[in-house]
């Protein structure tokens, strides 16, 4: 056999779940409607706290609904947010055009013993105040940080970046590897051979 | 032209889901990223010119889709690879090649891993993977080379020297 053929064997052996179509097909129904009911690691992506904690206040039952000002692909929105005890949350908020969305999300820390707890509410609230590095269809490249979205599609020399953002309070600086990943540092630029 | 998202979810799911699946490394998040790439589709009013570029955008939005997955802290409760490889029937006689095979490849660097998948299971030339990549043809030649080299160090003789 060719490293070729071998290669296509071997991913062979992995397929997407029979279930698949179905689902798909459940979401095409959805989708003009943006509900997004499953439990899917999104928000980080494409939504920033506008203003941190001291926007973020309680209109909540129980204490554990939020309602937040978020950026939203550079449209500021107000959500609301229902945390759940399992390091789950749900959230609703109307996008540009004014449709009602959906998401829904989650995630799990890593103790020292390696075993896995949820999120907490706070852990959450602080990783929606990452910068986020979008890379789009059409090559651009932008983070968006706060309120800011800023086109770094032009600033990569030999696939690496450096990029000073700030929030009126806190300066970050960071380093971008072209299509592979970023860190940044509130006191210097981190070396791109530091992390990935 | 635009081809209907049902056709086309015959007919790539498993090239995405497999390309996802490289970039994340888990079934889970691979099948979002699946999912979501077909929404994009759905949503997006893009005009495609031939069927192959509707297969390359596929491709190109799922592998970002799937990096932006990477970079974010969220992430779902995931079997790790080690347990997910031991469910995988890899259906030929070299059948203990075929494991070591794809271990090798998923322990890649991501650079590597993605350039080579594209070029070994998807057949894209290095000037079609370079405009999957928005990178240049240089340098999809280098992360090939220095891929198939990664490769042979640890395979041997189960991977020829094709360069």
């Amino acid at each position: 056999m060719t490293n070729r053929e071998k290669y296509k064997q071997a991913f062979s052996a992995i397929h997407i779940s029979d279930e698949f179509s179905l689902e798909v097909r459940k979401m095409t129904n959805t989708s003009k409607k943006q509900k997004f009911n499953r439990m899917v690691a999104v928000i980080a992506v494409c939504v920033l706290l506008a203003g941190g904690s001291t926007v973020a206040y309680a209109a909540d039952l129980g204490g554990i609904q939020r309602t937040i000002q978020l950026w939203i692909h550079g449209n500021q929105t107000e959500a609301t947010i229902d945390f759940n005890t399992d390091g789950s949350y749900e959230m609703e908020y109307f996008d540009s055009e004014g449709n009602a969305a959906q998401q829904g999300g989650g995630g799990v820390a890593f103790n020292a013993d390696g075993s896995e707890r949820p999120l907490t509410e706070e852990e959450l609230l602080d990783l929606l105040d990452d910068p986020d590095v979008r890379y789009e269809d059409d090559g651009s490249v932008w983070i968006y940080y706060f309120d800011q979205k800023i086109d770094i599609t032009d600033k990569f020399d030999d696939n690496i970046c450096y990029v000073q953002i700030s929030n009126g309070e806190e300066t970050l600086y960071m380093t971008i590897k072209y299509q592979n990943g970023w860190s940044s540092s509130p006191n210097k630029y981190p070396s791109p051979s530091s992390f990935n | 032209m635009r081809q209907p998202v049902e056709v086309l979810i015959e007919k790539y799911k498993n090239n995405i889901y497999v390309i996802a699946f490289n970039v994340c490394k888990n079934a889970q998040d691979a099948e979002d990223v699946v999912q979501d790439t077909f929404i994009q589709y759905i949503s997006s009013k893009k005009d495609f010119e031939t069927e192959q570029h509707i297969r390359a955008w596929l491709i190109r939005v799922a592998i970002n889709k799937a990096k932006n997955k990477n970079n974010t802290f969220f992430r779902r409760n995931t079997l790790p690879l080690e347990d997910y490889m031991e469910t995988l029937i890899f259906e030929s006689s070299e059948s203990s090649e075929l494991s070591e095979l794809f271990e090798t490849v998923m322990k890649l660097s991501e650079k590597y891993r993605v350039v080579i998948h594209l070029f070994y299971y998807e057949d894209y030339s290095v000037n079609e993977i370079a405009d999957i990549l928005k990178i240049s043809v240089s340098n999809v030649k280098v992360r090939l080379s220095r891929g198939r080299r990664l490769l042979r160090e640890t395979l041997k003789e189960v991977w020829e020297n094709d360069e």
